[in-house]
């Protein structure tokens, strides 16, 4: 099995397209650090000036008699939180820090998604197109072993990707802004609290997986069983931008809940939820149960079929 | 042939959405020897071939490599087998070494002696570290054969194999395989349009038709002769080769006759006593083309496939 995964390594870096995503990559994440170095704040006036000016503006919006109840609730926060700033002598984050350009290279897991999307579902469909699926099945590994070293291979692209954004990340982010950091405050159930930076983007990091786990299951399902890498990239993009919308428009029947799209486990950092009433385990076991149709399909498929490419 | 034989297909059958594309076929090939696979276009070769690499499943029957099924015991099966179907398609995108790392990877116990020996074999040392897609239809055709014989196959299947050779290259190819059916007992099965390719190549042939093995026979079992005799008048030549009782076919000048060397002579005097006028006897031997048209009866297309 290492030396198939050896073999789809080596094809999959001949390959000029895998090296334009890496490099695309990269120099998104080197440009937008530049950009946020040079149009950063460079408002080096004294922490506690601003912070005045800030909250004095909040005051003056929160006494306008028209303003609605959300945000009135939203300016007595920061009012809040500033004022607390004030007495205790806590600093504010100001402008790009490492910690906010690190949550950027998180975000960037949406890049890397569609990226090993593009791979995952060219994997088994290119080897269709140029005609060599005939020379890879008539060697003496079977069918089953084949397809899953391509999986594997497609995954292990996924995760180079990530340790490539979040390396890469780090270290413009180090380089650009340095490790220094302010604190950033929020208002939890009328208590003030220290925002918990690195916990929040480990969360998010772990939690965008699931999208990321189901987006690669799928283009590769797409990939396998259609032979067509365009109908697996687009079917999967399509699926992942208009996912929310579907589920939306299906969240008045009962059925809403028990489709995949409706699980992305973001939600349970954001808090806002497509479907309402959904726990983790619940939507745990729906991902799974979903991959693991989709992996039935996928094998099912590659090991029945007649090759006549 | 007294040898067990190494391929064996059992009642293969095909269907494809009700059409019978193969029908129930049988055949051995045996170790040393080149067989030659001959059909018109759809007739079924690809089909057969497809099933005896393991690319598609039979309907029913079985492919026996060496005793074992190879729908039951495929990696097993599959690893005696060496394959070309059809061009040989390789990863464009490396070179010809890489793509036969690849290959040798999936089979083990290929080291990288073995591969520079293959190469060598096929001539392609210069051009080897060179991409695939730089390569000539020829040259591709030679690496297909490399990857083909990396694991020393002792049954080398080929479909379309010289497609693409340059004269030389043929005859290089074809001293080539006669000489590792000759020398290593691989069985050899091929399959091709060009006939006389297959006739300069072969054993013996395989014919197949509308998905139904028609003939099997010995290519250098003694070559059907017919003899051409153009005489005046024609009328009485027909008498006396009825008279004698020969197979005959009257042509525009003359009559070709099925008959043996040994009737020759007999039949000339038969003539000259009657006093009919010899232009010519000529002696003609059957191409293995005449024989295959004659076989599959001018070579349509298969039956099945227009129905």
């Amino acid at each position: 099995m290492l030396k198939l995964i050896q073999n789809e390594w080596m094809k999959l870096w001949h390959q000029k397209s895998t090296w334009v995503m890496l490099i695309i990559l990269i120099v998104v994440i080197i440009g937008f650090g530049g950009l946020n170095k040079y149009y950063s704040n460079t408002d080096d006036r004294d922490w506690r000036t601003v912070v005045e000016e800030e909250l004095k503006m909040d005051k003056e919006s929160l006494a306008q008699e028209d303003i609605d109840a959300d945000y009135a609730s939203y300016l007595q926060d920061n009012i809040a939180i500033a004022e607390y700033r004030l007495a205790e002598n806590i600093a504010p984050q100001k402008g790009e820090s490492f910690a906010s350009f690190m949550s950027f290279g998180v975000d960037l897991f949406m890049f890397v998604t569609l990226f090993t999307v593009i791979i995952a579902a060219s994997i088994v469909s290119s080897e269709y197109s140029t005609g060599t699926i005939k020379m890879l099945l008539t060697r003496p590994v079977s069918r089953a072993k084949i397809l899953t070293s391509k999986l594997l291979t497609s995954f292990l692209y996924g995760f180079f990707l990530i340790a490539v954004s979040l390396a890469m990340t780090a270290i413009v982010g180090l380089v650009l802004f340095g490790q220094e950091s302010g604190v950033q405050l929020t208002m939890v159930d009328g208590i003030i609290k220290e925002v918990d930076t690195w916990g929040d983007l480990f969360e998010k990091a772990y939690l965008s997986l699931g999208n990321f786990t189901m987006s690669i299951l799928f283009a590769f399902l797409i990939g396998s069983v259609f032979r067509s890498s365009a109908l697996a990239i687009g079917l999967t993009m399509f699926l992942s931008f208009s996912g929310s919308l579907v589920v939306m428009l299906l969240s008045k029947y009962w059925f809403a809940k028990y489709i995949w799209l409706a699980h992305d486990l973001i939600q349970y950092q954001t808090g806002y939820f497509m479907i309402e009433g959904i726990t983790m385990p619940f939507s745990l076991a729906i991902l799974a149960v979903y991959a693991i149709i989709f992996l039935i399909i996928s094998y099912w498929s590659f090991m029945k079929r007649d090759v006549t490419a | 042939m007294e040898q067990k034989p190494i391929v064996q297909l059992r009642n293969l059958t095909k269907v494809i959405r009700g059409k019978k594309l193969i029908d129930n076929l049988n055949l051995d090939l045996y170790p040393g020897q080149i067989t030659g696979f001959l059909g018109p276009n759809g007739a079924g070769k690809t089909t057969t071939i497809r099933m005896m690499t393991g690319l598609m499943h039979p309907t029913d029957g079985e492919v026996i490599i060496e005793g074992q099924s190879l729908d039951k015991h495929y990696e097993e099966a599959i690893s005696k087998v060496g394959v070309i179907v059809e061009n040989p398609e390789m990863y464009k995108y490396m070179s010809g070494y890489k793509n036969l790392l690849h290959f040798a990877r999936m089979h083990g116990n290929i080291d990288k002696t073995r591969i520079d020996e293959v190469i060598r074999q096929v001539g392609l040392e210069k051009r080897i570290h060179e991409k695939v897609s730089t390569y000539s239809l020829g040259m591709r055709q030679r690496l297909g054969l490399a990857q083909s014989l990396l694991h020393r196959p002792k049954f080398l299947i080929l479909d379309e194999p010289t497609n693409g050779l340059d004269p030389a290259g043929i005859r290089e190819f074809r001293t080539y395989l006669r000489k590792i059916a000759a020398e290593d007992g691989v069985s050899v099965f091929v399959s091709s349009h060009m006939l006389s390719e297959i006739e300069l190549m072969c054993d013996r042939i395989a014919v197949i038709q509308n998905g139904k093995l028609i003939d099997i026979r010995e290519m250098h079992s003694e070559a059907e002769t017919v003899y051409y005799v153009e005489a005046t008048p024609l009328a009485k030549v027909e008498e006396i080769a009825r008279a004698m009782k020969f197979d005959f076919l009257t042509q525009d000048k003359g009559l070709e006759l099925q008959v043996n060397k040994e009737s020759v002579p007999r039949f000339v005097a038969a003539l000259v006593a009657e006093g009919v006028e010899i232009f010519a006897v000529q002696p003609h031997q059957k191409t293995l083309e005449d024989q295959f048209l004659e076989m599959t009866g001018g070579g349509q297309i298969a039956e099945a496939h227009t129905k």
